[in-house]
């Protein structure tokens, strides 16, 4: 019984597939536009054997991760920073406060306007949307145990330096993996509203098109494999973090 | 005022006025193309003569509604769905693997689909948002049930009271600090997708304006939306702030 | 009318090879209206057994019955009061609050008479003028009076504390110790007090019921049979109380280690 209940929700997944593909294919729907679930998988397969969705999949990804590595480092420089000197907190906080909530989709506009619909456009997006739960999260990790650390490492006579190396961003560390996390997912949803709505390449661009053309199998296609990558995403990051990070129980 | 409040307040606005004063002569002086990026007191002039046209209210409240609607929509589903799983086992194994399969995907990525089979209009949108906003408040409510703590649990349970009163007079309550961080969440991206799917579908409401004219390249008129936005955008986190705070009166105890 | 009754009770947690037998089999007849302490070091299983009587956790052997009723659940008539009194109390409702989620259920009263009730209990135990304060202004030694007041306030025929008074300070517990006595004398109830301190089990109680180390049993059942009503002084100066510590405290200090 135990045993039923588990798999309780692997059934209702395939109940609701068989669904789909029996409405798709019974004519149940009206549009047009609803292709039976196997019409996905086969555009799915095609795609990766004509090599068009690693491509879309790599013009995508190598944006998006050059953008989060530029936004992730500058957020956990930033928030050492600012974790560490409390005047440059105050003196910053007003500003990162107000671009903070600004949406995403927002900025761009203004951006295409210098940026172009390019690489450019997409990397700042990207490193703007990634830097600040990063930040936030570092800035934590650093204020959170400051105080008894940095009396621990006087007690040691550390230097300034090997405090900062050997003993805070230790610390913080557990912290900043969990700003790295929300910055990956949010850098990939970004990425793809950027293409969405500036595109020229990429999966988000290609399922906009997808749309347009009013070719659903290929799209929904796209979206599988988003969903796909978006998934082992964090299952990597997850990896990394339990790795780097053995003494801490994932959170 | 005293040295105190001084020492706090004045880094932070030197920064704001610093941030403003630059712009504006990086812009005068042409350092940055003025086509592109007028200066703080071209926008801000634009943006009062938008604000006093007849064309200001419609777009805001046309965004507005639509985000709030979603919001509320996906913050009561999200809340109920979480306390079901939370609660009852079974009816997580249900759910989670259905969730855990549409959670992944990039909800701006759904917008096409959305589009192109339910057409595109205000009931797309707000399915969009609704979808968008709901799994952070699933999922932090969820957790939120899972880890009150044993004890109030127990305590319910010595008095004797039923399920229902467990759920609502202690589990809820306890639960809610997660919850509000799920909905915190889910608050910005209503407002991020109620934007993007505007200016996808490009109809009405900020989003699309803000798309429209830097298409139309009347740049003034954008940057003072795209002002009104981030005015939105740092009201709503203050507003939600102050609630979180009246309704979570014992946190920081 | 029966009160408690426990016939061969077991509690093993976890399965397999790394099962641990915490209770080997207790049996126990409670009388009403007595005050009755559960002694034993830390970790013998004290707090599990009390929780089994309590209906909250259930036992893996054995019979436990309330009222000549099988204990499958919280019996109605019975509270247990936890030691983390303070994880206890729900931090988003005020004192009165607290107290009227033991009774606020039951009959439909107006939120006038609820307060009225309420405001009653608080007063039994010290706390008038209190009611609108919050938890987490008060001290240790007052939440512990609300979570008695609370409990009360479900008019239980029996209460189960599990080592209330471990976490206060001795002063206070003193005070509580005099509070908890007076109360049972004049609401009429049952108390079963789970403690690992000789001297509030001599002092409080009229039987004493040794546990053993895991595996548990009850070692003995000792009377008290000093003198009430007492006193916070000079009870604990009675030759009696005196020489009854002393026998137990040699018996509890010379066990052999853990195995």
């Amino acid at each position: 019984m135990k045993k039923l209940l588990a798999i309780s929700g692997l059934v209702l997944v395939a109940f609701l597939l068989l669904l789909w593909e029996a409405s798709a294919r019974l004519g149940w729907m009206e549009s047009s536009n609803w292709p039976p679930f196997s019409a996905v998988l086969i555009a799915m397969w095609d795609g990766v054997k004509s090599g068009e969705f690693p491509l879309l999949v790599g013009e995508t990804l190598s944006l998006m991760l050059i953008g989060y590595v530029a936004g992730c480092a500058a957020g956990v420089v930033m928030g050492l920073l600012l974790g560490l000197s409390s005047l440059l907190n105050r003196f910053f906080s007003p500003l990162i406060e107000t671009f903070r909530p600004i949406p995403i989709a927002a900025i761009v506009p203004p951006l295409i306007l210098f940026l172009g619909v390019d690489a450019a456009l997409k990397i700042f997006v990207v490193a703007f949307s990634a830097f600040f739960p990063v930040l936030i999260n570092t800035l934590g990790g650093v204020r959170d145990r400051s105080e008894v650390l940095r009396q621990t490492a006087r007690t040691f006579r550390l230097s300034p330096l090997a405090t900062l190396w050997k003993i805070v961003l230790p610390s913080a560390l557990p912290a900043i993996f969990a700003g790295l996390r929300t910055s990956l997912g949010i850098a990939l949803v970004v990425t793809i509203i950027a293409e969405m709505i500036a595109g020229s390449s990429g999966i988000g661009y290609f399922i906009v098109q997808a749309q347009y053309a009013m070719q659903p199998a290929p799209m929904y296609a796209g979206v599988v494999w988003l969903a796909i990558v978006g998934y082992l995403l964090n299952r990597l990051i997850l990896k990394i973090e339990r790795y780097s990070l053995p003494w801490h129980g994932a959170s | 005022m005293n040295s105190a409040a001084v020492r706090r307040y004045l880094p932070g606005t030197l920064a704001v006025l610093l941030a403003l004063g630059g712009w504006e002569i990086l812009s005068r002086s042409g350092v940055v193309n003025r086509a592109l990026l007028p200066p703080p007191s071209v926008v801000l002039d634009t943006l009062f003569v938008v604000m006093k046209s007849r064309a200001f209210l419609t777009p805001l409240a046309h965004t507005m509604t639509l985000m709030f609607a979603g919001y509320a929509i996906a913050c009561v589903l999200g809340v109920a769905f979480g306390i079901a799983m939370g609660r009852s086992e079974a009816i997580h194994n249900l759910f989670e693997p259905l969730a855990e399969m549409i959670r992944p995907i990039p909800k701006p990525a759904l917008i096409p689909p959305l589009f192109l089979f339910f057409g595109i209009g205000v009931k797309t949108m707000l399915i969009i948002v609704v979808l968008a906003a709901f799994f952070p408040v699933l999922i932090n409510t969820i957790q939120g049930v899972r880890w009150v703590d044993v004890t109030l649990v127990n305590t319910a349970r010595t008095f004797r009271l039923s399920q229902t009163a467990l759920t609502l007079k202690v589990i809820l309550p306890a639960a809610l600090p997660m919850i509000m961080t799920g909905m915190r969440v889910s608050l910005g991206l209503a407002l991020t997708l109620t934007i993007l799917a505007e200016m996808l579908a490009g109809e009405s409401g900020i989003g699309y304006l803000i798309l429209d004219m830097q298409r139309a390249f009347q740049i003034r008129q954008m940057y003072a939306w795209v002002v009104v936005l981030a005015v939105i955008g740092v009201a709503l986190n203050a507003l939600f702030e102050w609630v979180e705070r009246r309704a979570l009166p014992w946190r920081g105890q | 009318m029966k009160s408690i009754s426990l016939t061969n009770v077991q509690k093993t947690f976890g399965t397999g090879p790394n099962a641990l037998l915490t209770l080997k089999s207790i049996t126990l007849e409670f009388r009403v209206g007595e005050f009755l302490a559960i002694l034993g070091p830390s970790g013998c299983g004290k707090s599990t057994l009390l929780q089994i009587i309590a209906g909250l956790i259930p036992g893996s052997g054995g019979d436990v019955s309330f009222g000549g009723v099988p204990v499958s659940g919280p019996p109605a008539g019975m509270v247990y009061l936890f030691q983390q009194y303070s994880k206890s109390l729900l931090p988003w409702r005020s004192v009165a609050g607290n107290v009227a989620l033991a009774f606020e259920a039951s009959n439909g009263d107006s939120r006038a008479r609820i307060r009225e009730r309420a405001t009653g209990y608080l007063e039994l135990v010290g706390l008038s003028g209190f009611e609108n304060h919050y938890p987490w202004q008060l001290s240790g030694g007052m939440q512990q009076r609300v979570a008695i007041a609370r409990a009360l306030a479900a008019n239980p025929r029996v209460l189960l504390l599990d080592e209330p008074f471990s976490a206060v300070d001795a002063l206070t517990r003193v005070e509580l110790q005099s509070l908890i006595l007076d109360l049972w004398e004049k609401q009429k109830l049952t108390v079963v007090l789970v403690t690992h301190d000789v001297d509030e089990a001599v002092f409080l109680s009229d039987r004493i019921a040794i546990l053993s180390r895991r595996p548990a049993v009850i070692e003995d059942v000792i009377e008290t049979a000093i003198p009430r009503p007492r006193d916070a002084i000079t009870t604990r100066e009675h030759p009696r109380f005196l020489a009854l510590r002393h026998v137990l405290m040699e018996r509890l200090l010379s066990r052999p280690a853990v195995k």
